[in-house]
């Protein structure tokens, strides 16, 4: 099920790097993801934390949604520092069990409540990274209400986890992110995958690769992306944004549909070599609504960097 | 014989002589007890064939073919050989369409039965069972498929329906089969429980898991997640001790698009995977399984 949400691309950067932080509205992100995990060393995250209110409305100048990555092991402290107005999302890393989620999702509901945020708007993001947390996958997605999209399954803390190499010319995530993919859709949540596909260099700035990936996402029928280096943010955004081609195919597939399949009772028409049915007839529907909400996040986009161009001036 | 039916022959071999460990793990499966006929043309003694069901004899299965429940439609079904004929009350019709074929369903049944070549199965919507099997289930018949089966209630009540038209119409109780088709994300999920909902449960299938789940071709050459789906079900009716139904598709070819050449070459490596036959919609599909399932090799 698809959240409507337009998250195509998104940087992850250290909330305590200002020069990051600085030029994040000018990348033309979907979302931006302030750290306080990984990228943050142990004795700067009290630090960190200080930052990161004031952060969110840096950031988010450009249109972009602002998230925060916390930590597995100090949740309360991470959460205090970072839910505030402007916030969209927490993403809780290393997720392992139901009763994580719910603690995470009670300290959000009560800084919502003290802080002038409208109960329930600030979502979870759970980022399974462990074998315990993908045999609790369904449990662990259906948490809180909180909680709209999940999957993923691999990853740099997914390899350390189950000690494989990370980057092989094979998947080796099959099992882990198939069942986080089968728990996302039985819990009727948006499905948050991207195909295996071979990065043998493990190189984060690759544009090209970014976006053979994003367009093959995008052709699974999935629609989120995100990364690490600003250069990727635009091949993301294009790849994952249907084609006017796509567009234009799925206008015909749908007149088709209407006019010769829905009126004549039948199961299918050929038209061309091609068999239109209620399943093409979907995915065209799908992908013409995708491509509105591409075209509106994009405008939204361009009119908030226009504001924060003219606020410099 | 493939590379994976010759692992899986001496995989058996090598349990068998394992002695003890082996003869309580079969015991823990009272219910595998089918009398499988021509179960070694398979390769392997264990799984092929082995529902359940009260010694319910059962022939091969290679290929199980869909057709809609017409009279022209059976016949053209008939004449391409399958190993099971398949009439379809929910895939192949339109809602509107399905009402109407109520009506002569049973009819159209005996002539299936009555033929005298495959066996027959009903495919019916789980939630309509008690009108689509008073309709359809008469001596003769195999047994049915539910597609899109997601709640151990819908296998249970389907259970009581066969039960009760069994004693009624002079069918052997118990031997009325059920093919648990597991189409959605919930049916995958809850295999295990489905399978064990009922002791008709004699096997299972993905159904059509790719327009379910709206499953799209890959950068690898496979439909996206079906490799992981068809894992898990082979793992799971070898652990409930029921027959896997299927094939490895490879996009473009699903469904009525599947050219017959297609079709082998997915029944080959379907059957490698640990498959045992598959359905199909089109009569010259049905052959292709057949021969696949017989033991190809891809060149």
């Amino acid at each position: 099920m698809n959240s409507g949400m337009v998250r195509r691309s998104g940087l992850t950067m250290p909330v305590n790097n200002p020069r990051f932080v600085q030029k994040a509205w000018t990348r033309g992100c979907d979302f931006i993801i302030l750290d306080l995990e990984d990228s943050v060393p142990p004795s700067e995250k009290a630090h960190a934390r200080t930052l990161v209110k004031d952060a969110i409305g840096v950031v988010g100048k450009g249109g972009a949604e602002v998230w925060v990555r916390i930590n597995h092991y100090s949740v309360l402290e991470d959460l205090e520092a970072a839910v505030w107005p402007g916030l969209s999302r927490i993403n809780y890393p290393k997720a392992e069990t139901a009763q994580e989620i719910w603690l995470v999702d009670k300290i959000i509901s009560r800084l919502e409540a003290e802080r002038g945020i409208l109960a329930g708007q600030v979502e979870i993001g759970a980022n399974v990274e462990t074998a315990l947390g993908v045999a609790n996958a369904l449990e662990i997605a259906a948490a809180s209400p909180r909680i709209r999209d999940f999957g993923g399954g691999g990853g740099y803390d997914m390899s350390r986890d189950l000690g494989v190499e990370m980057f092989v010319d094979f998947n080796q995530f099959v099992y882990g992110s198939g069942e986080l993919e089968l728990a996302a859709r039985v819990a009727g949540l948006e499905v948050h995958s991207t195909p295996y596909m071979p990065n043998l260099s493990g190189s984060v700035s690759d544009g090209e690769h970014a976006f053979r990936v994003a367009e093959a996402t995008r052709k699974l029928g999935f629609r989120m992306g995100g990364g690490l280096h600003p250069n990727v943010v635009e091949p993301q955004n294009r790849g994952l944004t249907p084609t006017a081609e796509e567009v234009a195919a799925a206008h015909v597939v749908l007149e088709l549909y209407e006019e010769e399949v829905a009126a004549s009772g039948r199961a299918w028409v050929e038209f061309g070599g091609v068999t239109v049915d209620w399943y093409e007839a979907r995915r065209a529907r799908d992908l013409l609504e995708w491509a509105g909400l591409c075209e509106g996040r994009n405008g939204e986009k361009e009119e908030a960097v226009a504001r924060a161009r003219g606020d410099r001036e | 014989m493939t590379e994976g039916e010759a692992g899986m022959t001496e995989g058996v071999a090598g349990m068998t002589r394992g002695g003890e460990g082996m003869t309580v793990w079969m015991e823990g499966r009272e219910k595998r007890e089918g009398v499988v006929a021509g179960a070694g043309e398979w390769g392997y003694s264990c799984g092929a064939g082995f529902g359940k069901g009260a010694g319910v004899k059962v022939g091969r299965r290679r290929s199980w073919l869909l057709v809609p429940p017409f009279e022209d439609e059976v016949e053209e079904g008939l004449s391409h050989g399958p190993d099971v004929l398949v009439l379809d009350m929910v895939e192949l019709l339109s809602p509107s369409g399905r009402d109407a074929a109520l009506e002569g369903l049973r009819g159209i049944v005996e002539k299936a039965v009555g033929a005298g070549g495959p066996e027959v199965f009903l495919q019916i919507d789980a939630n309509r069972a008690p009108e689509e099997l008073r309709a359809g289930v008469v001596p003769g018949v195999s047994g049915v498929a539910l597609p899109r089966l997601e709640w151990v209630a819908q296998a249970r009540m389907c259970d009581a329906v066969l039960g009760r038209l069994e004693a009624r119409r002079g069918i052997p109780s118990g031997s009325l089969q059920i093919v648990a088709s597991l189409d959605t994300a919930l049916g995958n999920h809850r295999a295990m429980e489905l399978i064990q909902a009922s002791s008709r449960v004699w096997g299972v299938s993905l159904g059509r898991v790719d327009l379910a789940m709206d499953l799209r071709a890959g950068p690898d050459g496979e439909f996206h997640l079906l490799p992981f789906l068809m894992q898990r079900l082979i793992i799971v009716a070898g652990a409930a001790g029921v027959t896997p139904l299927g094939a490895w598709w490879r996009p473009p070819a699903r469904g009525l698009m599947a050219s017959v050449e297609d079709t082998y070459e997915a029944a080959v490596r379907g059957k490698a995977l640990g498959f045992r036959g598959a359905f199909c919609v089109a009569g010259e599909q049905a052959e292709a399984l057949n021969r696949g399932f017989d033991g190809g090799n891809l060149a």
